[in-house]
């Protein structure tokens, strides 16, 4: 009948005989804890979407050869201040297109430990032409294998087959909706006509689905050899190296690493693409905004609660304190009911909130790819709800606690 | 009654007031209690009188350690009171004194048996089991061992009176202090709680002091210290 100690004892017995002020407490914290969780999960599920598709068409780090300086002003250089001088339309020498020493620079990637997949391209701006119709957009020279494993091309295809590709260096891969600006069908020709003034028609041998309609609109593969045939450009070249790494986030210490030996401009995704972390991280704040405001209501709502019960049993509290129960034991016995609360809420809560989860997450979704609406599993989020649904009980209890143990029975029994 | 008791070289007392003053300061100053001295032996079963505002009750929680603020000396059991923690004098109390009041003051929700018991179970001297057979057997001597496992308000007002008796000797405390302990009870119910309180001292171990109205109750004690305008009477 009374095994537990008697401070917990006399907590439970006030749980239990105030049921429903209980179930309210329990309540209040449960609906905190499954909101962080639900808010949480969803948002790292979309997080996690959002990311899927940016790298479905961006690599983790992009080495490309810059623009050169600015050289609209070399006089000043070469000559003092104050030099007048006379130029009119002047002329750049043409700088170096692409990358030079590519195997080497590939070699030395391939030696970075967190370096998963690297894909050489050529990449050049053309005219897409079907008769009378032109489209302006990127002709894409990607060495096929390679391309698959860091941007998986076979999982977009909508016709065709993607390794098809290696071994037609007539065939050309388009995107959906260019294929169909174009009236494009697979097994039709394709005229190619680049900025150099070289046109060829290709055999169009499949079309692909991003679900990024900037690419889907304006961008066709072809092998890379092919390309390099189309420029009149040795086997070596390439103007693009993508590659991916183990953890996408930590791309800052491979950058760093490798910026001052590749004499190319070596850039992460972060630095191409900041709106798609800043709009990570907002979410991120979203959720744990309203989730911690849902908590520290329910934490009023336990702090009143607790004040109440002290109230009503202010007599008993007068009591016990006569019976020889000091301060201590009296703000054991509130305090332990709210830590009750905290716990009870908090697992039930936690339950709830995957429930509320994954009810969410067979909510039918169909944009971008996605067939529901996005979630993750992710038991750092429970971990931090119930901590978070423990500290905001433990602080709500313990101030109306801390006023129980400070009653003076004398005032309080004498009336 | 000192000077007797000094004579015959009987035990040296069990509470020792010495000097006791005490200010009320709401709404204004004012002096409840002026320079009461006073001693109790073992065994005794004492009666505070005075009229209402005389200040017995303000005595009576002075004497209880619960009501700190006060100048003078109190010593109980032969130890120093004045001065201590709250803390302090809460272990003092479970240990030493067991309290009843005008109105029963039990824990409503909690059985009349665990009522009983919560006092040892704060002292934590014995174990659960001994606590629960001390419990029944009090409950057994004050005619309440079927009521043993009801919840405490089910039962009457005499009854709950006597279970708050059995809570005040669970301990086994020197001195037990009683405010207006029938006050609340009818003629017949007054007479069961006195007769008790009666056996008690009369059993020698337990020294009784008991802030009353009823003249009845008064007459029957071993002594009574009157009190008025915060002296004490002879």
């Amino acid at each position: 009948m009374m095994r537990l100690p008697v401070n917990s004892r006399i907590a439970q017995v006030y749980l239990v005989s105030k049921l429903k002020q209980t179930i309210i407490a329990v309540l209040g914290v449960t609906f905190g804890i499954s909101m962080y969780v639900f808010m949480n999960s969803f948002m790292s599920g979309v997080n996690e979407a959002q990311n899927r598709l940016a790298f479905s068409t961006l690599a983790h780090v992009h080495i490309y050869n810059d623009r050169p300086a600015d050289r609209s002003d070399l006089v000043s250089r070469a000559f003092p201040p104050g030099t007048i001088a006379n130029v009119r339309n002047p002329k750049i020498i043409k700088y170096t297109d692409g990358i030079k020493n590519t195997q080497e620079i590939i070699h030395y990637l391939h030696q970075q430990p967190e370096v998963t997949a690297i894909a050489p391209e050529v990449n050049i701006s053309v005219f897409f032409k079907n008769a009378g119709n032109k489209v302006n957009g990127t002709l894409s020279g990607v060495d096929v294998a390679a391309e698959d494993r860091l941007f998986n091309n076979t999982a977009m295809m909508v016709e065709g087959n993607w390794k098809e590709l290696a071994r037609r260096p007539d065939g050309i891969i388009v995107g959906i909706e260019l294929a169909k600006n174009l009236s494009l069908k697979v097994d039709d020709n394709l005229n190619i006509l680049t900025s150099d003034g070289v046109s060829r028609t290709y055999k169009v041998i499949g079309t692909f689905r991003s679900n990024l309609s900037s690419v889907d609109k304006a961008k066709a593969y072809l092998s890379i050899t092919a390309t390099r045939q189309l420029l009149a450009a040795n086997q070596d070249y390439i103007t693009d190296i993508q590659v991916n790494i183990v953890d996408f986030e930590k791309t800052k210490a491979l950058v760093r690493r490798i910026a001052p030996i590749i004499p190319y401009k070596v850039e992460s995704w972060q630095m191409a693409n900041a709106q798609l972390e800043a709009g990570s991280n907002l979410r991120d704040v979203i959720a744990v905004a309203v989730s911690l405001t849902i908590l520290i209501v329910a934490g009023f709502g336990i702090y009143n609660i607790m004040n109440m019960m002290i109230t009503e049993k202010i007599r008993e509290i007068a009591i016990l304190k006569a019976m020889g129960f000091a301060g201590k034991d009296v703000r054991r016995i509130f305090l332990t009911q709210s830590i009750v609360i905290g716990l009870v809420g908090g697992v039930i809560g936690m339950a709830l909130g995957w429930l509320v989860s994954d009810v969410v997450n067979h909510v039918p979704f169909n944009v971008a790819g996605l067939a529901t609406l996005p979630m993750t599993y992710n038991p750092k989020d429970y971990i931090l709800a119930f901590s978070f649904g423990l500290i905001t009980t433990f602080v709500a209890g313990y101030l109306p606690s801390r006023k129980a143990a400070r009653i003076d029975p004398v005032t309080i029994i004498r009336g | 009654m000192k000077q007797a008791q000094t004579t015959n070289s009987a035990p040296p007392p069990i509470l020792r007031a010495g000097s006791l003053v005490k200010y009320f300061y709401e709404p204004e100053k004012f002096q409840v209690l002026r320079n009461i001295s006073f001693e109790v032996r073992k065994g005794e079963f004492l009666a505070l009188v005075g009229k209402s505002g005389s200040g017995k009750s303000t005595l009576l929680y002075v004497l209880s350690t619960m009501d700190t603020d006060y100048e003078g000396q109190l010593e109980i059991d032969g130890i120093k009171l004045t001065g201590r923690s709250q803390n302090e004098l809460a272990a003092f109390r479970n240990d030493h004194i067991g309290f009843v009041f005008q109105f029963h003051y039990l824990l409503p929700e909690f059985s009349v048996l665990e009522n009983v018991m919560l006092p040892a179970l704060k002292r934590k001297k014995l174990s659960r089991a001994e606590i629960q057979e001390k419990a029944y057997q009090h409950l057994t001597m004050l005619g309440l061992k079927d009521q043993a496992l009801k919840r405490s308000d089910k039962l009457s007002g005499g009854q709950q009176q006597r279970v708050a008796i059995a809570r005040a000797l669970i301990n086994d405390p020197a001195i037990i202090m009683g405010d207006e302990p029938t006050g609340n009870l009818d003629s017949k119910n007054s007479r069961v709680v006195f007769d008790i309180f009666r056996d008690l001292a009369a059993a020698g171990d337990q020294t009784i002091i008991a802030v009353t109205h009823d003249e009845d109750f008064a007459a029957n004690c071993d002594r009574v210290l009157e009190l008025s305008d915060g002296l004490l009477l002879k």
